[in-house]
């Protein structure tokens, strides 16, 4: 019958070679006694129309030698929950990478709204890469597996282990967070000792700049940039800064203030953090950085140092807006911690 | 098909797939073809799809559980299946579970 030898001649293509003619030859045998049968039951021959609805009746032909196969699966269910883990895990992080490094681009190349646009764009591009390069690893893992027991075993023992010991420990509730553990005297000596240190090593640097760029001095000076005049006024607020957070911790010391909570301080030094940046960032022309010899060097170099320059600043910018989102969560803390 | 009846649908599935390889080594200990098995099996109560049970088969063969020949009958050449030795073992293994699971889900419900 032509439907039955269309049906077998379908299923034929989607056999492994190997087996092909054995199975075929089979599954003829199978069928033609089966269509033996409906045609004594029936009296006479099956019509082609009976014919076909009979072979429909067998299902698809890909599916009738799918099965023939062996079972696979592109990411079986023991190595499933742990894929769908870390895809979820990469999805966010190349999002937030990705939004990171373009924001920061962005801000480097002077925004507009096609780039803008063009990022947005390229997002799904992001997903895609990602989810086809985690789906590629699992599946790798899957092959092996399934081709080497011993892995199997070593990999179904890795999936389904639990070890409590390394988790985090439990997440503090709310009172615990507000009932934080009191500093030792120690400790605090210790921080107050340490400020000064740092402060005697700034105030070394000016005249010892190998003690804030190490063997790199050499490498510096043969530059034909250097730093420009707001890097000393910079330096100098840093200096203060220090000098304050040395006093304050001085103080602290001797009045027994560092027994008590530190918040009003914390939030103290985060405001003051910000001077030091701002007076980078009000630097005439963002000239930050200038030619040594500029007579010489303007035509030839100066292109490069306004690039320089203007990246630099660029970078700041978006360093202040880290800083400024970081202090403000840091009130909104205090403010939740007090009520 | 309503979602309830989709749903019945994939667990009545679920509850047949597991008990098939069961009743085809149970009735392969008497030596059968493809399609005798499936008419027999069809006449006892359980109906295989062709698609279903011919791969079977051939999977059960490659594990060591069957055994199979080609012989000529009635004009025409079939492949013989029958239990293995290791077959045999498999069933009694099966059989055991089998009771076990009816005791207690029968004590269940």
């Amino acid at each position: 019958m032509e439907s039955l030898e269309k049906f077998l001649q379908s299923v034929g293509w989607h056999l492994p070679a190997a087996a092909r003619a054995d199975i075929l030859a089979e599954l003829r045998a199978n069928l033609e006694a089966q269509l033996e049968e409906r045609e004594e039951q029936l009296g006479r021959p099956m019509t082609e129309a009976e014919g076909e609805a009979w072979v429909k009746a067998l299902g698809s032909p890909v599916a009738m030698a799918a099965r023939y196969g062996p079972q696979r699966s592109l990411i079986g269910p023991g190595l499933f929950p742990v894929y769908w883990y870390v895809l979820r895990l990469v999805f966010f992080w190349s999002t937030v990478i990705y939004l990171i490094v373009s924001g920061v681009l962005l801000a480097v190349n002077g925004p507009t709204a096609e780039a803008a646009g063009m990022v947005a764009l390229r997002l799904p591009g992001v997903w895609f890469t990602s989810a086809a390069w985690v789906t590629l690893v699992f599946a790798a893992l899957e092959l092996a597996a399934q081709r080497s027991p011993k892995f199997r075993t070593e990999l179904a023992e890795k999936v389904g282990a639990f070890n409590p010991g390394p988790i985090p420990g439990l997440e503090e509730d709310e009172q615990d967070r507000r009932r934080q553990k009191p500093r030792s005297y120690a400790q605090a000596a210790a921080e107050f000792v340490f400020s000064v240190l740092l402060l005697g090593w700034l105030l070394l640097i000016p005249a010892n700049p190998y003690l804030l760029m190490g063997p790199g001095v050499a490498f510096y000076q043969s530059l034909p940039y250097r730093v420009g005049p707001v890097i000393e006024w910079f330096y100098w607020t840093v200096v203060v800064l220090n000098v304050v957070q040395a006093a304050w911790a001085g103080v602290d010391l001797m009045t027994g203030a560092w027994q008590g909570p530190r918040r009003l301080e914390r939030l103290a030094v985060k405001l003051m953090g910000f001077a030091p940046l701002l007076v980078l960032l009000a630097a005439p022309q963002h000239m930050l950085f200038v030619l040594r010899n500029p007579g010489a060097d303007e035509v030839r170099l100066g292109g490069t140092l306004y690039t320089i320059n203007e990246s630099v600043h660029r970078g700041l910018e978006v360093v202040l807006v880290i800083v400024a989102l970081q202090f403000v969560f840091e009130v909104v803390r205090a403010v939740r911690d007090r009520g | 098909m309503t979602v309830a009846e989709n749903l019945f649908e994939n667990l009545r599935l679920e509850l047949r797939r597991g008990s098939l390889t069961l009743a085809v080594l149970a009735q392969l200990r008497q030596e059968h073809y493809g399609y005798t098995l499936r008419k027999t099996l069809a006449e006892r109560g359980l109906e295989i799809e062709e698609s279903t049970l011919y791969p079977l088969l051939r999977r059960l063969e490659a594990q060591g559980l069957l055994v199979s020949e080609w012989r000529e009958e009635e004009k025409r050449n079939k492949r013989f299946y029958r239990l293995s030795a290791d077959g045999e073992q498999m069933l009694g293994q099966l059989l055991g579970e089998w009771n076990t699971i009816n005791a207690s889900l029968n004590n269940i419900l």
